[in-house]
């Protein structure tokens, strides 16, 4: 279990994010939708230990407090972020990327098991596996970052709009592909925008409005709320 | 010909392996040491005492004086630089800053050599025995300096692109921003560089008192050879490092030969606009 529970981020004077709370069970894929400056990358860096939140902020993992950790000891204890901007190492090539990820102890044993899984749910990957990096398309930069966190073993996995960017057919073979790692007992936390592709692939939803969240329910729910066909749908469906 | 050839390689091997350890220590510590050719004329000075004053060879000493080194530049690290790093808003005032805290370390580590040692030339023979190399006679030293420079600077690059500990310093040069995603901790592969670095200056005080002669004050030449290199090769180009170091001693050593050993400098430099002049970012430079 991942709970997050009063969790601020403050840029100077700016409230970025205003005492958010939740939870994500393994194996569940929870989505928080929100508009551009909603906070939605600030909320992901505090969890990822990136940004410092302000007093009062707890994120436990199994009960573990990780508030407070260095980024990478977060990434150690098994939760793996996909920033914005994906992330990744451009001059490095997609093996590298990949076993790269394997860097934390957690994951060193399970390094050429994981590895299979990777190319396994992203088969492009496999094929590409020599190529550097910062030559491939969007979309196949987002798999090498999705297959990059899966490496770390992650327990609960947070993407940052993983379909900014991405052609619709790919941002459809992505959320396919999520669904799959979804399946082997990860939870996922997704923050986007794009709501209808996030709701189709997600268990539940929080809706974020100027660093607050402000409505939640599952993904059915959500897909006909009224304030997230005014907020993102423009209306019709 | 050849016996050019071979000076040059002996030449370009060491500012080579300088280079390296600059290069190092700047791409992924963020840190531009300017003390690092001091650190070698150390390293040239302790070599020259456990030949002369222990009577052991040189070969040994690396085995004595590259941890030592690896040792001094961690605490240095810790003592000087951390505070630093710490404090530094972003990477352009860690980089201004190291430039200051290093020029001033570098007539700490020059005075403490001078009070010892005085500022007269130093040197001892080891090795000075004539070897036949096809045809062309080569000091004994300078061809173990050349193959050990090759052996150094190749096990570092084997232990950069081929195990995992390589990767990691890469990604962090590559982008620090990132690493800790990755699960990285930047603070211990910042330090670990800049200890490598040491190591490296160690290494090349050793490799190069072997055949040189040296003095107290002779460091900054080292260091600014280096800077060349570096800039020549690319900023945090290991292999750029090498190529450009074995074309600049190669460049010194024919200039020297066939034209005036005056020209040396401004062959270096004349060699260095150019090279700038078509490939602003050096030869394995990133845009």
């Amino acid at each position: 279990m991942l709970e997050l529970e009063n969790m601020t981020v403050r840029y100077g004077k700016h409230l970025a994010v205003d005492s958010v709370g939740f939870a994500v069970a393994p194996g569940e894929i929870v989505v928080v939708l929100g508009a551009n400056g909603a906070g939605k990358s600030s909320l992901l860096k505090a969890m990822a230990g990136m940004v410092p939140p302000e007093a009062g902020a707890a994120l436990r993992l199994h009960g573990r407090e990780l508030i407070g950790l260095p980024a990478h000891e977060v990434t150690n204890a098994g939760i793996a972020l996909v920033p914005e901007g994906r992330g990744v190492i451009g001059r490095m090539t997609v093996e590298e990327n990949l076993r790269l990820g394997a860097t934390p102890a957690r994951a060193r044993g399970a390094e050429e098991e994981t590895l299979a899984q990777v190319f396994d749910i992203f088969p492009r990957l496999a094929e590409r596996r020599g190529q550097w990096v910062h030559t491939m398309s969007g979309g196949e930069q987002q798999m090498v970052a999705v297959g990059r966190a899966m490496m770390s073993k992650p327990e609960f996995l947070l993407l940052d709009e993983p379909s900014l960017g991405l052609a619709p057919i790919v941002v459809g073979d992505l959320f396919r592909a999520l669904a799959r790692v979804r399946d082997t007992g990860v939870g996922l936390l997704i923050v986007e925008q794009n709501v209808r592709i996030s709701l189709r692939h997600a268990d539940r939803g929080y809706l974020l409005e100027a660093g607050r969240l402000t409505g939640a329910g599952t993904a059915d729910e959500l897909m006909t709320d009224d304030a997230v066909r005014h907020a993102f749908l423009g209306g019709d469906m | 010909m050849l016996e050019h050839v071979i000076n040059g390689l002996v030449l370009g091997g060491t500012y080579a392996l300088v280079a390296m350890g600059l290069t190092i220590q700047y791409g992924i510590a963020r840190i531009m040491n300017l003390s690092f050719g001091d650190t070698i004329i150390a390293a040239c000075f302790a070599t020259y005492v456990l030949f002369s004053s222990f009577a052991i060879s040189p070969v040994l000493a690396l085995l004595i004086l590259v941890p030592a080194g690896y040792a001094f530049s961690l605490v240095i690290y810790r003592v000087i630089m951390r505070p630093l790093v710490a404090r530094a808003p972003d990477e352009g005032a860690l980089e201004v800053d190291s430039i200051l805290v290093t020029f001033g370390l570098l007539f700490v580590i020059q005075g403490v050599l001078l009070i010892f040692f005085g500022g007269g030339y130093t040197s001892y023979s080891f090795l000075n025995t004539p070897v036949n190399v096809l045809g062309t006679v080569v000091a004994g030293n300078r061809l173990l300096a050349v193959v050990l420079s090759l052996l150094i600077g190749l096990a570092l690059i084997v232990i950069l692109y081929r195990t995992r500990w390589g990767m990691i310093l890469r990604a962090v040069a590559l982008s620090p921003q990132n690493a800790p995603l990755f699960g990285i901790d930047t603070d211990r592969a910042a330090r670990t560089a800049f200890a490598i670095g040491g190591a490296m200056a160690a290494t090349v005080g050793v490799v190069v008192s072997m055949f040189q002669t040296f003095t107290a004050t002779a460091g900054v030449v080292f260091t600014m050879k280096a800077l060349i290199v570096v800039i020549l090769g690319g900023k945090g180009s290991v292999l750029g490092a090498v190529v450009a170091g074995l074309l600049l001693g190669l460049v010194e050593t024919f200039v020297a030969a066939y034209i005036d050993p005056g020209l040396t400098l401004a062959a270096v430099y004349g060699v260095f606009l150019l090279l700038l002049l078509v490939r602003p970012n050096g030869i394995f430079g990133k845009a």
